[in-house]
């Protein structure tokens, strides 16, 4: 009875509404009644009365048993009546009132669908269907065909349409005389160089009318005669796309710098399946690689993949490993920024993605090389046990060449509903060619009596190196019919080889020696390094819904690394005999198995997930100063029990709450490890340790985020502590005699850490001005060994930052931020050296649209390094501007004319202090020079005079 | 007029009582994001092909939210079809929505949370004008007939696929006023589609109807169109993306 209220209401209100009006001619009945082609009543249509200028509905009422309707009270005008019923071809009639009360239509036929048009276009293929008078439209798409198939494969396939063993096709039992594409003739009047030619995959309609002939077209006399006319539309996805974008520029020679260049040219190709894009850039103004929008353009739907991980670990925590190595990723760096020194930059590559449902394949070779040219001024001033003091100053030149090429290969196969595999694949190979001079001096204090000259050294190291690396990963991903239930298995091998040469050449003087031999030290040497690292993983993960709410996850990692290395070194100078101290011979297996477990309750935006792991660390090693020689075992064997609690909380009105405590992990770096003598350097010499253990980090971290969209006021504060289990740090020794400092690491319980963050953000004036204020604190307790002395060192740093964004108008931008650093650092061995050092900046960035078409945009970056005590203040203001105009009617092309420091004040700093010393580095950098480009982008220009969040 | 309304009544009771007018629709709906974000007119064609060539294979994962809307010939409530997390994930919080429509009184009742704020609308239910198309299709097991509307708030072209058969005029999200149940909706060509997978008849409950108990700032149609007029307004101004916070 309820459906029947409804139509009393609507009906109640489309009756009310009219009944205020008088009664006249104006208004009048509409009663018809539906049948199907045996004039059997059709019960329970749906009846719509439509206007008739937009098809929009006026009323709607259902016919009756007997399959009458009758709508009351109806405005006069021109109406289309339809009427639909399951089944039959909607039926259309246009009603022009002509004064009557009552209407009356009499039985309406509704003419069947056919059958197969029914059951194999709307049921099975679930096209839709389109129904324009005559005309039915099939939506070819739901048809399928095996690739490769032409328009006439399709058009068999399409109930209603035959197509004869010469590709003659009837439709409706007619001869079709004429195909189009897109509502034009295809290459002439034969309708079967479409239908053979054309790919059934372009095409996503297929529409069979009867079109006036070409006779009555042209003579606008229409004859009565229609033609069978087959019209194929073309996928809107299908259309191909390609755009490309070209960059070139060029500036002067100026102040003492060659003359710049930089060019840069993409081109990117599409369809619906595949992505193909090539890049290829060079410039001498130190943009090293691809910018974060290259990146993406160049790598298309496989920039970001995010179930790649193949480390099955506690969830929430990514990765539950981590390698000291410093080696340079596998993967394509993203790096825009000005670079340090003079380099010369080229790059380039190839992509190639096919995305289909099932499979995804991405390819890609990227081909880097920088050649760099630096030029640095260091000072370093170091605190030893007692009241002594180290001051060493190091004016070096260095240049590099460094070329690496990069493959990457990804398959990620979906096999059925429930399985996914996955093969991961990235190499690089890399040459790396290096010639650094390097002048040192060293200078001791003791107390505060007056500095003493104690060593002057001038070493040339010529370096070259031959890198290999590759990682390959298969992953496999189960999920089972019950939901939640999961499973995944991968395996990972991983190569790192370095073969490498140094030719170090030293002059060592020591001016406090006692004895003659030991005043001068001169090193001619060759060392030949050549390592491999080999890395096999295996990792399971079941995860098992074992209550509402409720989840059991189960892990193990299998983690098995061999290191060997070789290193011979010879003394040039001496016939090249062997250099046994420096030689050695070391092979080791670093064996670690883990095995943890977890539940997990989430619901309703909470998660809370509390568990333990297991783990075990084996060394087992073998070194000897050449092959040769016997080789002598090291062995260790270290088992730890890690906890791992986690809190996510995600709170009405965008307030989101996280706590979390876990145990980081850091294996010892294969260097680290060797028990190898390190003398590139030859007042500063490292030296490995086989002994080490991995890092434990104890990490307790908790987090509260606010944001409101609608008055976009934003909190974000954090805190976060770390105390540190064998935590490895690098030791020093210094020989009393030569001031040479060995630096060795080593395991020290201890260290820890303290800091939190809070950032504020809220507007001005909506869409106007928003303010930005964010502060950070950080505390750090450090532990080093200084010739065998424990020294602590405390760290505070405070930092302060405003950030202020205006946006007042179309043709005015100003975004501004200014920061405030201040870091005490003191040393438990020599209290007088406590140190307070300043990094502060203030960075502005103005752009404005100019009359004429013209765009200024103009930034200024202000930075200050103070630190009182070495007396050390550098201020380094670096302004840059460019003018710009989009020209063309296309607006394709941009001409631009921009100066880089126009104050020629570029000086890249650094100050750092911790551990036991101070540091201060000043690196000459690419300075003032001018450029003028021009860029063509197929896709058009914009002016770029606002950040964009979207 | 209400004898009218009665001989109206029964003339269509006994044909009524074949059909069948109350059960449960499940619907899933899926936002295509790289379409939306090339609708933002604040963006260079450059940014638009970015963001489609790199969001491809996501859109292509992406399996949806479900939703569900119990019906009967007069009232219908659209809602989360769950709050639990799909497939064992980490549960994340949902806005409030539920959208309820009495369409004998001509009442709606719509709690929706945005914006950092929680809204009740309560207004008659303002039925889109719809414009009657000429194209069947099967959406759930259903031949359905083709209807047009635009929004002119969000100025969005909004297609609806009406079941030719249940003759219910409720619909998902806050589109309704058409002779059939709307088992599918397609908001600017694909930009947003809310499909129905299933549709079960049974008899309701009251609890199938009943609307969570949820504290609000009660406003009307218009005020709410405002609000939402104002913020695309605000957001299009300073280069952001409005449908990361209200639906699209």
């Amino acid at each position: 009875m309820r459906n029947l209220s409804l139509l009393a209401l609507l009906c109640l209100l489309t009756a009310s509404l009219y009944a205020q009006s008088p009664p006249a001619a104006t208004r009048f009945t509409l009663q018809g009644r539906a049948v199907d082609t045996t004039s059997a009543p059709l019960p329970s249509s749906t009846v719509m009365l439509l206007s008739a200028k937009d098809s929009s509905m006026v009323n709607f009422t259902r016919t009756g048993d007997n399959g009458a309707f009758t709508f009351k009270n109806i405005k006069a005008g021109t109406y289309i009546l339809k009427i639909s019923f399951v089944g039959l071809i909607p039926y259309n009639q246009l009603i022009k009132h002509a004064g009557e009360p009552v209407m009356d239509l009499g039985p309406l036929k509704l003419k069947p669908i056919t059958r197969e048009l029914m059951e194999v276009v709307v049921r099975t293929a679930k096209a839709p269907l389109t129904i324009k008078g005559d005309t039915i439209e099939y939506n070819a798409s739901s048809f399928k065909v095996p690739p490769g198939s032409t328009v006439e494969d399709l058009l068999r396939k399409l109930p209603g349409v035959q197509v004869d063993q010469d590709g003659n096709i009837r439709a409706q039992g007619q001869e079709v005389k004429k195909v189009t594409v897109d509502g034009k003739s295809f290459f002439g009047d034969d309708p079967k160089l479409a239908t053979k030619n054309l790919q059934a995959e372009a095409i996503t309609k297929v529409q069979v009318f009867n079109d006036k002939t070409e006779q009555a077209k042209m003579t606008g006399v229409d004859d009565g005669k229609k033609e069978k006319t087959v019209n194929l539309q073309l996928k809107e996805e299908f259309k191909k796309g390609g755009f490309g974008k070209l960059t070139a520029g060029a500036g002067p020679a100026s102040n003492n710098v060659s003359t710049r260049f930089e060019g840069k040219g993409s081109y990117n190709k599409f369809d619906s399946k595949q992505q193909f894009s090539a890049l290829l850039l060079g410039n001498n103004t130190n943009q090293q690689g691809l910018s974060f929008n290259d990146y993406q353009d160049f790598r298309g739907s496989n920039s970001f993949n995010w179930n790649d991980n193949a480390d099955f670990g506690f969830s929430g925590s990514n990765r539950y490993l981590y390698f000291g190595d410093d080696n340079e990723s596998l993967t394509i760096p993203i790096s825009g920024g000005n670079g340090r020194g003079f380099t010369k930059n080229t790059a380039g590559g190839l992509n190639y993605n096919y995305d289909t449902k099932k499979t995804k394949l991405s390819t890609s070779y990227y081909f880097n090389q920088t050649r760099l040219n630096l030029d640095a001024l260091r000072e370093n001033k170091s605190y030893l046990p007692g009241s002594t003091n180290l001051r060493k100053t190091d004016t070096s030149s260095q240049s590099n060449l460094a070329t690496n090429h990069r493959i990457s290969f990804r398959l990620e196969k979906q096999l059925d509903s429930m399985q996914t595999l996955l093969i991961i694949s990235n190499s690089r190979f890399g040459l790396n060619t290096s010639n650094l001079q390097s002048q040192q001096r060293v200078f001791q204090s003791v107390a505060n009596s007056a500095e003493l000259p104690t060593t002057y050294s001038q070493s040339t190291n010529n370096s070259s190196a031959n890198q290999f690396a590759i990682a390959n990963t298969l992953l496999y991903r189960l999920k089972f019919k019950k939901k939640g239930r999961n499973f995944g298995a991968s395996a990972t091998f991983q190569m790192n080889k370095n073969d490498g040469d140094l030719l170090l050449k030293a002059r060592n003087e020591f001016y406090q020696a006692t004895s003659v031999n030991d005043m001068l030290r001169i090193l001619n040497q060759d060392q030949g390094t050549n390592s491999v690292s080999n890395q096999y993983k295996a990792n399971l993960l079941y995860v098992e819904p074992f209550a509402k709410k409720f989840f059991w996850e189960t892990f193990y990692n299998f983690n098995l690394r061999y290191d060997e290395v070789d290193r011979d070194v010879a003394n040039l100078d001496d016939s090249r005999r062997r250099i046994d101290s420096l030689s050695l011979y070391y092979k080791n297996n670093y064996l670690f198995n883990r095995l943890g477990s977890s539940v997990r309750y989430s619901y309703k935006g909470l998660n809370i997930s509390a568990g333990v792991a297991g783990q075990q660390f084996q060394l087992d090693g073998k070194f000897a100063r050449d092959q040769s020689q016997p080789l002598q075992p090291i062995n260790r064997t270290f088992t730890t029990v890690i906890p791992n609690v986690s809190l996510n909380f995600d709170l009405k009105n965008n307030r989101y709450l996280g706590a979390n405590y876990d145990v980081g992990v850091q294996i010892p770096s294969s260097r680290d490890l060797q028990p190898v003598t390190s003398n590139s350097n030859p007042l500063a010499i490292t030296r490995g340790n086989p002994n080490l253990l991995p890092q434990l980090g104890h990490n307790l971290s908790a987090s509260y985020n606010y944001f409101n969209p609608g008055s976009f006021i934003n909190l974000w504060t954090n805190i976060y502590t770390t105390y540190f289990v064998n935590q490895i740090v690098y030791s020093q020794t210094v020989d009393p005699k030569t001031l040479i400092t060995t630096t060795m690491p080593e395991n020290l319980t201890g260290g820890k850490n303290l800091g939190s963050n809070i950032y504020f953000g809220f507007p001005l004036k909506k869409t106007k001005a928003t303010l930005n204020l964010n502060t950070s604190l950080n505390l750090g307790h450090n532990l080093t060994r200084i010739n065998e002395v424990l020294n602590e060192t405390n760290n505070q740093n405070y930092s302060f930052g405003v950030r202020l964004e205006l946006t007042p108008k179309e043709w005015i931008t100003f975004y501004g931020n200014a920061n405030m650093s201040i870091t005490n650092t003191k040393y438990s061995i020599n209290t007088t050296q406590n140190q307070t050092i300043y990094n502060n900046s203030i960075r502005g960035d103005l752009n404005l649209k100019l009359p004429g078409d013209f765009y200024l945009n103009t930034t200024l970056n202000y930075n200050e390094y103070k630190n009182e005590k070495l007396n050390f203040n550098q201020q380094i203001p670096l302004l840059s501007s460019s003018i710009y105009r989009i020209v063309g009617k296309a607006k394709k092309a941009e001409i631009r004319l921009s100066g880089f420091d126009l104050l020629n004040r570029n000086v890249v700093v650094s100050q750092y202090a911790g551990q036991n010393y101070t540091s201060t580095e000043r690196i000459q950098s690419l300075a003032r020079y001018f450029m003028l480009s021009f860029t063509y982008n197929m896709r058009g220009v914009q002016a770029k005079m606002r950040r964009d969040y979207y | 007029m209400k004898k009218l309304v009665l001989v109206l009544c029964l003339m269509v009771s006994s044909m009524a009582m074949a059909q069948k007018t109350e059960g449960v629709v499940t619907y899933v709906r899926k936002d295509y994001w790289s379409k939306m974000i090339s609708r933002l007119t604040f963006l260079s064609q450059e940014q638009k092909d970015r963001q489609t060539q790199l969001r491809k294979n996501w859109e292509e994962n992406n399996k949806g939210t479900k939703m569900k809307m119990a019906f009967n010939a007069n009232e219908s409530l659209y809602t989360y079809f769950s709050t639990e997390p799909e497939e064992g994930g980490y549960s994340w919080r949902q806005y409030e929505l539920d959208l309820y429509r009495n369409f004998e009184k001509d009442k709606k009742t719509d709690i929706i949370e945005m914006l950092g704020k929680t809204y009740v609308v309560e207004d008659s239910i303002h039925a889109p004008v719809w414009k009657i198309g000429n194209q069947i299709k099967e959406v759930a097991g259903f031949i359905c007939m083709k209807a047009e509307t635009e929004d002119p708030v969000k100025n969005q072209k909004i297609t609806a696929w009406f079941a030719q058969d249940i003759p219910v005029s409720a619909g998902p999200e806050r589109m309704c006023g058409l002779p059939g149940l709307i088992l599918e909706l397609n908001i600017d060509d694909g930009t947003v589609i809310i499909e129905a997978t299933n549709v079960a008849f049974r008899p309701l409950t009251a609890d199938d109807l009943k609307l969570p108990k949820v504290k609000g700032k009660k406003i009307d149609d218009a005020a709410y169109d405002k609000v939402i007029r104002q913020y695309i307004a605000q957001q299009t101004v300073a280069h952001e993306n409005p449908y990361w916070e209200i639906r699209y």
